[in-house]
């Protein structure tokens, strides 16, 4: 009786160190056509910059970067980058250091929602952030660690 | 006399405008002073967007409290405007009576391990430790205020993790 209850106690207490795990797999609600890969908000406080960017993936595969709810500052020769980095400073100046970075294309708007192409065989697990960059004066806007969708 | 004066003065400002005109002119082009007062909106459409397709409205990374939680929350709504939470590349201990629920991201108590009382929505038992999964939202759900979600085992008032959700 003693031996059952010892081997009871000792499945018990292996199940309990093994743990259980339920998976769960609940489709999206609709055929996906594009993928959400990355996102993440924008900071920067010396040019107040707010909004979402995000990482899509369309059915052919091209990366496209899509800004949204966006603001930031009015400036001379602002671009979109993305850098191989975590985060990025307020006024991060990316040319004296050495980052690594992908030319998006200049700043549409200061405001609004807008896209951008994302060249082909970009390592977006290397490139990590967006950041707004003034070129003229190598000032980081604002910049939005991405993050897995 | 007078007419010397004033031809050395014209020659001097001749030179103001010929040194100074084109350094005014790189300075504007340079700084492009008029920008701090001007706007540039623009409003492209998404590349996907897609009418038919619920549309995301918050989401949030979760972080660990009582036990290592790891994934994304998101909030969905469909075009008939029902709203439901999903949690993807998600993954929480197991545990006893475990839910998923939506509280106010301010709540004090979201800062502990074990709460006291939570104000809270009730989005039902949390269907797997892993994986994807659904949660519809009830009807008219404030989600200015609850805009957190928990997964909270109710048997010892432990939050597992949150995610603090923002604009999408």
């Amino acid at each position: 009786m003693v031996r059952t209850i010892k081997t009871l106690l000792a499945l018990a207490a292996l199940a309990f160190t093994f743990g259980t795990s339920v998976y769960a797999q609940d489709s999206m609600k609709h055929e996906d056509k594009a993928k959400t890969l990355e996102t993440g908000s924008f900071h920067g406080k010396v040019h107040s910059t707010s909004g979402r960017a995000t990482i899509y993936q369309e059915t052919d595969g091209k990366l496209v970067l899509r800004l949204t709810n966006f603001k930031t500052s009015n400036g001379p020769d602002v671009h979109v980058i993305l850098i191989a980095a975590k985060d990025a400073d307020d006024n991060a100046n990316f040319l004296k250091s050495s980052t690594e970075r992908v030319e998006l294309g200049s700043l549409k708007g200061n405001e609004g929602d807008q896209n951008y192409d994302i060249p082909s065989g970009t390592d977006l697990s290397k490139f990590q952030t967006v950041s707004i960059y003034c070129e003229r004066f190598n000032a980081n806007f604002g910049a939005a660690p991405l993050e897995k969708f | 006399m007078n007419a010397h004066v004033g031809s050395w003065l014209s020659g001097r400002k001749w030179i103001l405008v010929a040194v100074g005109l084109p350094i005014l002119v790189s300075a504007w082009w340079a700084f492009r002073p008029e920008k701090l007062w001007t706007n540039q909106k623009v409003s492209e459409p998404s590349p996907f967007a897609s009418s038919t397709d619920p549309q995301p409205l918050d989401t949030g990374r979760l972080e660990g409290k009582a036990h290592q939680t790891s994934g994304r929350a998101t909030i969905y709504r469909t075009p008939d405007r029902k709203q439901y939470l999903r949690l993807t590349d998600f993954s929480t201990s197991n545990g006893p009576d475990v839910h998923v629920v939506l509280a106010p991201s301010d709540d004090k108590n979201l800062s502990q391990e074990i709460v006291t009382g939570l104000d809270s929505i009730e989005l039902g038992s949390l269907k797997g430790n892993q994986g994807d999964q659904n949660y519809d939202l009830p009807a008219s759900v404030d989600l200015q205020k609850y805009n957190a979600a928990v997964i909270y085992c109710e048997r010892f008032h432990a939050v597992f993790g949150v995610a603090r959700l923002e604009q999408f």
